[in-house]
Formats: C-alpha cells, structure tokens, sequence
C-alpha cells in the first residue's frame, strides 16, 4: 500500500564552516491514496522535503518510510515514485512517446506491446493521444505539462511527487489544470505528495495541508482547519488571502490594550487566554463588518484609505481614527458596497470571529468559534 | 560619398515594386537601387567594408585554389613555368596509379576516423567525470585541456622523445614491468597507431572542453528525472544524456577531422624532414614532398586538390546542417 511517513527528518546542508538546516525535525504521515499538500513560503524546506522522499537528497536524520519500509538508503531508481518536476524535465530528443516510455523500459519487464498499450491509455487519459509522436519542443506549455504528469501516471507508481508543477502555466491553463489534476489523482487513487507555495493551490486541492515555515513543520491538517482554527500565527498569515490582521495586543484584566482600541474579552475567551498577557490578536479580513451602523464595545470609528476593487468584492484599507496615517489593516466588503477613499465608517471586529496567538511564541490560544 | 548617403535615404522609402516614390528625380533605373534592392538595402553603402577583405580572401584563398587546380591539370615540374595550353587528368591517373598515394590516402583515413573518434570517446569520458561534481575541478580542467596550447612542434619533440626506442619513457616503463622494447617509431605497423596517440593527447581536452560545455548546458531535472524513471546512470548518460550532446560532437568532430588532415606539421617535426617514418606517410606529406623536395608540382597540386576534396566532403554536411538549423 502506498502509505509515506517522514519520521523526525532532518536535511542539514553544509555552507561554508558552518550548516543550513533545511528540514528540521519533520513528521508527516500519508495514508494510501491521500492528496497531501506541502506549502510554505521560498526556502521553508517544502523542495527538500520533497526530494527527500523522491531520493535526490540524502537523509540526514530521520526516517522515511514508503509503504512501511525504510528507503532513506534506497536509489532513486528502486523507490517506486514519479515525480513531476516545475520544469517538466521532458527529455528533448524523445518523441512523446519515447518520453513517456522511458520509466517504463528501465523500470519494468514489460514486453513493448504492454508498454505500447500502458503509454497509449496514459495518453488517452491526458487527451495527448494525438501528440505521441511530436518532440517536446513543438508542443505548447500546456501540452507539455500534461506529458509531464502523463509520463508519471504511466509508471502506475506507490506515490507521486510533484514539484511545483502548475507554476510554469498561465492563470487560466492553471486553474483549469488545477481542477484536472484533482480529478485525475482521485480517480487513480495514488498517494500524492505536491509541493506548492501558492495557497490557492495549497486549499483547493489537497485532502490535507502540510505548512512549512524556516524547515519546521507548522501544522498538518484538512484546508479548512489551517484556515479557520490555525496552530500559530505563522499559519493564520499564510494562509488566507488577503491576508489575517494582527495587532499586538496587552491584557489588562478583562480587556486587550491595544495601541489605538481598547477590545474588551467575554469570560469564555478569557479562560483560553489563561494568564498569558502578551498577545496578537489576529481578525480575518472578511470578519470585519463594515455595515456602518455597528455599536457597542467591538465597534471603531476608521477612515478609509485605500479601496482596491476586485468586482465580486472590495478590499478595503483602513486606519484607526488615533492611528498615524499608514498604519492600516484590511477588510472586505462586498462588490457592491459603496465605499470611496476618506469615507469615515464604524466597524465592528465581532468576537467569535477573533484568534488570539500568544505574542512571543505565536501559538494559538484561542481561535475563532466555529459553527457547529 | 554623397552618393551613398542620397541612396541610403531612398532605400528607406523603397516600396516593393522596386519604384523610389517619394522623390521624383531618381524614378529612373539606377544601379545602385537595383544592387540593393537584390542584396539587401545596404548591400552598396556598406561596400566600404566588406569589400575589401572579400576581395583579398577571393584571391588569396579561392584563387590560388584555383589556381592550384589549374597547376594539377597541366604536367609541371621541375624550374620553369607551367604550360596551361595541354590540360588533362593525366595527374590524378598517375596517382591511382602509385602505391605510395594509395597508401597515404588509406594512413589519412585511418588516422582521421581512428583519431577522432578516440578521441571524442576519451574526451566524453573526461568531461563526464569532471561534470560529477569531483574534487578541484578547475585544476583537472586545465590539465587536460593544456596540450591543446602546446603548438605541434612541441608535442613531436616530446613524443619523439616519449617513444624513443633506447630511452624513452614509454620503453623504460614497459622494459621494467618485464615486456620487450617496442619500436614505435621504427616498426611500420605501429607508427600510425603511436603518431595516434599522441595526437590525442593532444587534442582530447579540447573535446573535453567542448562536451562539458554542451553537459552544463542539460537541466540538472533531466539527470534527476531519469533516475526517478529507474535509470542507472550508466542507463541514463546513454539514454538521456549522450543524446542531448549532438551538437557538442559535432562540432568537435569536424575541428579534429580537421586537425588530422593538418597532420603534416607533426609528422614533419617528429623527424625533422620531409620524409615520414615508413608507414605513416599521409596525403599532406606527400603533397610537401612532392612538391618542395622532388619538384612534381602538378602532381603535388592533384594530392592537394585529393586533399581538399576530402576536407570539403566534411565540412560541407556540417555546414549544410548548420543551414538547415537556421545558423547560417
């Protein structure tokens, strides 16, 4: 069965006298036939992870285990993987065909009658069933791609690992790929590792998200957990775009001091701050209600310095009243709302809607609740 | 020179019918317009520059091989001056008719196929060791690639030397591992395969230098790829790899092939004389022996049209598949 598990890796590289920890410390486990997602920002250790796995990069702690067995010391060759990689990596001097062929002939026995057979249905799969004897350079970046993810499927391998793979596409051809790819893993079933750092990607597609930041895992959970309920502050930043408000915030008694808004806290929320008393207070941006007559504690008077309209909905910059000009945070409203620059509007950041992180450490101490 | 510059202005505004619309006082036929309108729209103006080298290599070059083409018809030799009035084949007979030409032309063939695939197969060896990542890469490099600056009087020195049958290193070493000298200069079925070697001593870093720069130009993810396809390496530089260095071999191909029809140099160091060791006589020696040392110059100047013919029939297909590729 293709199940993977990265048991306390760790990938330590050299620089100068001194090392770069890559990887540190990570624990990820695949069940056979999961869709995992690895994202994080440029040079969190989400390639390495990968390559880890794949076999181009040596283990330097740490276990990986491909169905049950131990592979840190397996070739890339005896791993029973495909990889898809950015850059396609088609072979130049092959026909599609020939390209597609290729893991086929050095992995398996099979007769070229089967492997006729396997590169056609492979094909016809990816509809690139009329392109099998063109040459990579004569085909389109989208054509290619699909050669790409068509060579892997053919090998019918334990696990794919993809890296990266849509960056290469335009916006359309991406999304359209995007839900292909969805479609075709679910429908083959084959355990898929894909790395990403775009978080569209990262929720759309994957059965979980795994979240890196500086080589250390972050949280490994379904997309809409890392949305709504994020392990630290890292996670809430990440993921959601635009991104979640923070504010540094002080407890004092039953309320948060901020610099410019005083927040008071119910006693519910008090008991998960506990006697923490620094802290973040983190608000997603389409929480914010900025319906105009809004009263009471959680509601601020904020003038409106910068509206970017996106059609379906506006993303709005605003200012506390007493904060100096700049020091914005971001709410949206919808497309239609009328809403202009200099616009003086009260808002109102409900409470059920706020996640508070603990302001050194950055983990969570209470997220939003949630419906049940 | 007002001229040309009153031209360069129409060109501008020529229109395809071959017609200068905007100024009526050139609507006339004019030589200039017509030259350019066949060659390109500067192909007058810029007269200046080309026109003088082209000139210099028409005569120098493609006149005297001409010439010499000329020189190979008639029965020259000796002092005195060609008659160009009695032209025949007579020469080229002559030769298919001398051992000795037969034999210099099989030794020019031999050494340019031996030589140069040796060569490119040693070269691609060097260079896919030194692409492996290795220890003090840039040292190795230059190493291998240093006889190539040495000019060719050197290297017959040295190998003359190399292979000397008394106290040579190569008969030293083989004497003390317990073998018999060899006369590698002496013996006539061994010259050829000795001269051999040395050239590609020579001339094996410059086909290094040429295979690992067509190496670094494949994506690292095509060595990845293939080996996450199951490929041993050795599997993947001979499915993968290999195959992508094309254009590398050859271009390096043609330079060697080359370098080998111009053996003559190195023959003619290695005994300081026109006359080669038995058994290594090659078309550019017997061209210079004929000619300079016995005064055939008709029929020197058929082994050099021979030559010629030869160096033509290689670079003419690289030159026709440079075209094909849109590099010509």
């Amino acid at each position: 069965m293709g199940t993977l598990e990265l048991d306390g890796v760790t990938k330590v590289f050299p620089d100068g006298d001194g090392e770069v920890v890559a990887v540190d410390d990570v624990d990820i486990e695949m069940r056979d036939g999961e869709f995992l997602v690895v994202v994080g920002p440029s040079g969190c250790g989400k390639s390495t992870t990968l390559r880890m796995v794949a076999g181009l990069e040596t283990v330097t702690s740490g276990e990986i285990r491909l169905a049950g067995n131990v592979v840190n010391d397996v070739k890339p060759q005896h791993r029973d993987i495909a990889m898809v990689f950015q850059s396609y990596a088609l072979y130049p001097h092959m026909t599609v065909e020939g390209n597609m062929a290729f893991g086929l002939e050095e992995s398996t026995e099979l007769s070229d009658e089967e492997i006729e057979t396997r590169v056609t249905d492979a094909a016809e799969t990816m509809g690139i069933a009329e392109l099998l004897d063109r040459k990579p350079s004569d085909l389109s970046g989208g054509q290619q791609q699909r050669v790409a993810l068509g060579r892997a499927i053919v090998r019918d391998p334990e696990v794919f690992l993809m890296d990266e793979p849509l960056s290469n596409l335009d916006a359309k051809l991406r999304s359209e790929m995007r839900t292909e790819l969805q479609r075709l893993q679910s429908e083959l079933d084959v355990t898929t590792m894909y790395v990403t750092h775009d978080q569209t990607e990262a929720m759309t597609m994957g059965d979980r998200i795994a979240i890196l930041n500086a080589g250390e895992l972050q949280q490994v959970a379904t997309p809409l957990e890392c949305y709504h309920e994020p392990a630290n502050r890292f996670v809430a930043g990440f993921i959601g775009d635009p991104s979640m408000n923070f504010f540094d915030v002080k407890r004092d008694g039953d309320t948060l001091d901020g610099a410019v808004f005083d927040y008071p806290l119910s006693a519910s929320t008090l008991d998960d701050v506990g006697d923490v008393t620094d802290l973040t207070l983190g608000v997603r941006p389409e929480d914010i209600s900025v319906a105009g007559d809004a009263a009471g504690d959680h509601a601020f008077s904020t003038v409106v310095e910068v509206v970017e309209p996106m059609g379906d909905e506006n993303t709005v910059y605003l200012r506390f009243e007493d904060a100096p000009e700049g020091e914005t945070f971001i709410a949206t409203v919808g497309g239609l709302q009328r809403i202009s620059v200099g616009d003086e509007v009260t808002i109102e950041i409900p409470e059920e809607a706020i996640h508070l992180f603990d302001g050194n450490t950055g983990e969570a101490v209470h997220n939003r609740d949630m419906e049940e | 020179m007002t001229q040309n510059t009153d031209t360069g202005d129409d060109s501008g505004d020529a229109l395809p019918d071959g017609g200068v619309a905007e100024d009526g006082q050139r609507s006339g036929f004019s030589p200039i317009s017509a030259l350019n309108e066949r060659f390109g729209s500067d192909f007058v103006e810029s007269s200046q520059f080309w026109l003088p080298p082209f000139l210099l290599v028409g005569l120098f070059v493609y006149g005297a091989i001409i010439w010499n083409l000329l020189i190979s018809l008639t029965d020259f030799t000796g002092f005195g001056t060609p008659d160009y009035g009695d032209l025949d084949l007579e020469m080229y007979g002559r030769a298919l008719a001398d051992s000795g030409f037969i034999d210099a032309a099989i030794n020019t063939f031999i050494l340019l196929v031996g030589f140069t695939l040796v060569t490119l197969a040693l070269g691609l060896g060097l260079a896919i060791l030194i692409d492996r990542n290795i220890r003090f890469e840039n040292t190795f490099r230059t190493i291998y690639l240093l006889p190539m600056s040495l000019s060719f009087v050197v290297t017959a020195q040295f190998w003359a030397w190399m292979f000397n049958f008394n106290n040579g290193v190569i008969n030293i070493v083989i004497t003390s591992l317990g073998f018999g000298r060899v006369d590698w200069i002496g013996n006539p079925d061994i010259v050829l395969w000795a001269v051999m070697f040395a050239l590609m001593w020579q001339f094996a870093g410059y086909a290094m230098v040429v295979f690992l720069a067509g190496l670094r130009a494949i994506p690292n993810e095509h060595y990845e790829a293939a080996k996450v396809d199951g490929a041993s390496t050795v599997r993947m530089y001979w499915r993968v790899i290999i195959p992508q260095l094309k254009g590398s071999t050859i271009s390096a191909s043609v330079v060697l092939m080359v370098f080998a029809l111009k053996a003559f140099d190195f023959l003619y160091s290695l005994v300081g004389g026109y006359r080669p060791p038995n058994g290594a006589d090659i078309l550019a020696t017997k061209m210079v022996r004929e000619a300079y040392a016995n005064l055939n110059w008709a029929y020197a100047s058929a082994v050099a049209i021979t030559l010629f013919l030869m160096t033509l029939g290689i670079v003419g297909p690289y030159l026709y598949y440079q075209y094909n590729r849109g590099n010509l």
